[in-house]
């Protein structure tokens, strides 16, 4: 799990979030004092203090040692791994569209055909976001056997929670206008909708099976931790036999592979959601020869009435794309050999493997839920607070119009995309080689992509605060850190504050399934109570973390709501 | 007030005491009578809120009346079957002052969605619609002066262009009656003529039954056959367009005392009221 990469969901995404009340607004405060509280008190439960951390450092440093130098003669089993790794996100992506896709349209308030199916199809579409994906793949492998496929499936349901919710909200925002004047042409009510909303939102349900696939990529990195396939198992395994030397070269693989296809996705995006694609901004030579050509070719199609469109770049690009999509997942099927054709058999034992959880035992182990419920609450926040203590000054390091030189803002920026590429959970899973099983290890690992995550944020938010307040500040003689202080910080702060607010959301939801690798909380009860099939206990857990998650979000919604 | 064209033993449209409250309280139609035989020009006029829009969308169903009788080409559209529904919608064109395209799509796409309320089953892109249809869609954006745009995204068009890819649409359906919204409202005046021109010679060319709401007056007494006003969704004026005044018609725009109108509200606004959301029926 790697939430820290998540965009926030009720962000505008297409423009900066919304500027919150002023940060002397009571509700502000009474915030910051409760995260304050909650965070002494998680400081406190797992135990964490300066000597543990820095004591955690020094393992690092050890592990880093051992690391070195690399030993690469599994690199071709290493490649294998992150090839299957990439075929799983994308057909795991795939099949979360294909589901979200009716789901979207059954939810989206314009759309729906009763108010009954209306609200099955929002919980089912929040219900598929509250239940982690590792938490699924470890429950699916139980009746699906090990490998790639109940990782696939897990990712597949999951993922319908967001692509299925960005979905309903893009149906939400289309025009009314053509759908009414289509209506009114006599043509029916599906047919309507096709020509309408479908050309309307195309483009930004692009955009996020993209954007998701990102995610997948991460996620089905670490599904190997639970046996569902993938690159996790190998680091895992070299982990577990000390192979450190080999640990690395597995990482590097995959890290590279996911920071490469981040790149990739990050242009496809833009080219796919850019508006006007016949209109390009750049006036370079090539791109106006292409406007040419694209014009050339219209006015031939015109003049001959040609009854197809011309192939313009434009719809040579969106064709290309879908049949090179098409053709990788083709691909993708073969190679995963997944068995579509005794799908029915491997739904049944689904259905039957979920039937197995029910009735859920809360009393073999209420003890250690309320300990793991606790523990996993305390890591959330404590990895919150340090991730900002360490994003403060990782942030003002990378803004632009307050560090003067380049090459400090340029390497700061570096390590911070770098950092990103690497999924939580293999940090996780490292720092637990080094330091050992427990909570420390895993709120670290949340601390470092919190912080990336949050400098990246701060260093933009520095970048956008008006000038004017603090040419005024300088101009009465004052130093540059007072400067800082007074007049950059408090412009910062009330985006600051829902960003960390959100942050915290994120890590409380990802602390759920770090006990999986050893880095506490309660996926570790989760993965012990998998391992002995004792099912009724699993699914406790199972409720338990949902219950978990889905009060966070109630929490998240209803505190974002006081605020703006 | 109440001499007017209205004759002929059997009209293409009828309206019998159709009235109109939406949920919401508001009373939009009120008792309204109304007759129009084939082949009249009709121009309907009043205050921003009389009810205009509200009536033009109960003649192909986009609205219920509360009470009432709303009878097209012999189908009761006031309670017609979504079957019977379409088959009354495929004969009436409806222009709207939103335009109503769908911007990312070509205009060749937007017109040929005209055809869909002939066609079975959904379609998506050029390619699935038949050869013929295509062909004809041409033709119709041809005959608009807007062949050379066919391949041009809607929403890279101007204003009057959009609208005439509308009327093109329209055509499309090959319609017996065309209902035009404020068709130039959103237009600067000179792309107001080109299209109300347009929408009048292919009208008079296909021989269409046309109703167009306008603001101006003038516009309308130029080429109308007949005059409707409203007022508070009661129809006060209904006249032979060739022996009003245009002093006659601005009356409708009088507005009425205020202490006998409780609804103050109800003042001409610059916001289309087309805009607001409404309910369809399905
Ligand atoms: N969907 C609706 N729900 C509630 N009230 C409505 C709805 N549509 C229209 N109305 C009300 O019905 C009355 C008549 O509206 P209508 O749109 O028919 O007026 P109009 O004559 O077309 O005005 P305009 O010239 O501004 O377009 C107005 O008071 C309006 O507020
Ligand atoms: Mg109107």
């Amino acid at each position: 799990m790697s939430g820290a990469h998540v965009e926030p969901l009720t962000k505008n995404r297409a423009g900066r979030p919304r500027q919150p009340k002023n940060w002397r607004n009571p509700t502000l405060l009474a915030i910051t004092i409760g995260f304050v509280v909650a965070t002494a008190w998680s400081w406190n439960f797992i135990d964490m203090t300066l000597l543990t951390l820095f004591g955690g450092l020094s393992d690092l440093g050890n592990l880093l040692v051992y690391m070195f130098p690399p030993i690469f003669d599994n690199f071709p089993e290493a490649l294998r791994a992150t090839i299957e790794t990439i075929w799983m996100a994308l057909i795991g992506t795939t099949i979360a569209v294909v589901l979200s896709v009716p789901l979207a349209f059954l939810a989206a308030r314009n759309t729906s055909p009763h108010p009954l199916v209306f609200a099955v199809a929002r919980g089912v579409i929040t219900l598929t976001r509250a239940v982690p994906t590792l938490v699924l793949a470890a429950v699916f492998s139980i009746s699906l056997g090990i490998g790639p496929f109940p990782g696939i499936v897990a990712l597949g349901l999951h993922s319908v929670g967001m692509i299925g919710k960005l979905f309903t909200e893009a149906i939400e925002s289309t025009e009314f206008a053509p759908r009414e004047a289509v209506l009114s042409t006599g043509a029916g009510k599906w047919q309507t909708i096709l020509a309408t909303i479908i050309p309307q939102i195309i483009p930004s349900c692009i955009g996020t099976a993209l954007y998701r696939l990102d995610i997948n990529l991460r996620e089905s990195a670490v599904l190997g931790f639970v046996g569902a396939g993938g690159v996790g198992f190998l680091i895992q395994t070299e982990l577990r036999g000390l192979d450190y030397q080999r640990a690395i070269s597995a990482v590097s693989v995959i890290f590279i592979t996911i920071t490469l296809i981040e790149l990739i996705s990050t242009r496809l995006r833009a080219s796919i959601i850019g508006d006007h694609l016949s209109t390009p901004t750049k006036q370079n030579a090539r791109s106006l020869a292409r406007v040419a050509r694209d014009q050339r070719l219209i006015e031939a199609a015109i003049s001959t009435r040609r009854l197809t469109p011309p192939w313009i770049y434009e719809r040579i690009l969106r064709v290309g794309t879908g049949l090179m999509f098409l053709s990788l997942l083709v691909v993708a099927l073969f190679t995963i050999d997944m068995p579509i054709i005794s799908a029915y058999k491997y739904g049944d034992d689904l259905v039957r493997s979920i039937g197995r959880l029910y009735p859920p035992d809360f009393t073999f182990a209420r003890a250690e839920l309320i300990q793991g419920m606790l523990e996993t609450t305390a890591i959330g926040f404590t990895a919150t607070l340090l991730g900002l203590v360490i994003a403060i000054p990782l942030g003002i390091l990378s803004a632009r119009n307050i560090i003067l030189r380049r090459s400090v803002i340029l390497l700061s920026r570096g390590v911070l995309l770098l950092i990103r590429g690497l999924p939580e959970l293999i940090v996780a899973v490292l720092f637990v080689a080094a330091m050992g099983l427990g909570p420390v290890p895993g709120t670290l690992a949340l601390t470092i992509g919190t912080a990336t995550f949050m400098a990246k944020l701060i260093g933009d938010a520095l970048e956008e605060v008006q000038e004017a307040p603090r040419e005024g500040v300088s101009a009465t003689g004052a130093t540059r850190v007072q400067e800082f202080i007074s007049a950059v910080l408090p412009q910062a702060l009330p985006n600051l504050v829902s960003q960390t607010l959100y942050m915290l959301d994120v890590n409380l939801r990802s602390s759920t399934v770090l006990g999986i690798v050893g880095g506490g909380g309660i996926g570790f009860l989760l993965l012990g109570s998998i391992r002995v099939l004792d099912e009724a206990t699993v699914g406790a857990i199972i409720i338990t973390i949902f219950l978990l998650v889905y009060a966070i979000e109630l929490l998240g919604t209803f505190v974002r709501w006081m605020v703006e | 007030m109440q001499d007017s064209s209205t004759s002929g033993a059997d009209p293409l449209i009828s309206l019998t005491g159709v009235s109109k409250r939406f949920p919401n309280g508001t009373l939009a139609l009120d008792n309204v009578d109304l007759s129009i035989p084939r082949g009249q020009l009709l121009s309907l006029i009043g205050l921003s809120g009389s009810g205009k829009s509200t009536l033009m969308r109960h003649l192909n169903g986009l609205h219920r009346p509360t009470s009432g009788v709303v009878n097209v080409m012999g189908v009761e559209v006031s309670s017609a079957s979504n079957r019977q529904l379409r088959g009354v919608r495929k004969n009436i064109g409806f222009v709207f002052q939103q335009f109503g395209l769908v911007g990312r799509a070509t205009c060749l796409e937007n017109v040929l969605t005209g055809a869909l309320g002939r066609l079975n089953g959904p379609r998506y892109g050029v390619w699935s619609y038949p050869k013929q249809l295509r062909s004809e869609a041409f033709d119709h954006l041809e005959r608009v002066g807007l062949v050379n745009q066919a391949y041009q995204r809607a929403d890279t068009l101007s204003g009057g262009q959009m609208q005439r890819v509308a009327i093109a649409r329209s055509l499309m359906q090959q319609p017996q009656i065309m209902l035009a919204d404020e068709p130039v409202a959103s237009l600067d005046p000179e792309s107001s003529a080109q299209v109300l021109d347009l929408l009048l010679k292919v009208a008079v060319e296909e021989q269409m039954t046309v109703i167009v709401t306008l603001h101006q007056v003038e516009l309308a007494l130029g080429w109308a056959t007949r005059i409707v006003g409203l007022r508070d969704g009661r129809v006060v004026l209904d006249r032979d367009a060739t022996t009003l005044k245009q002093e006659d018609a601005m009356e409708v725009y009088q507005r009425v005392d205020k202490s006998l109108d409780p609804d103050v509200s109800r003042q001409p606004d610059a916001s289309g009221v087309t805009q607001r959301a409404v309910q369809v029926a399905p």
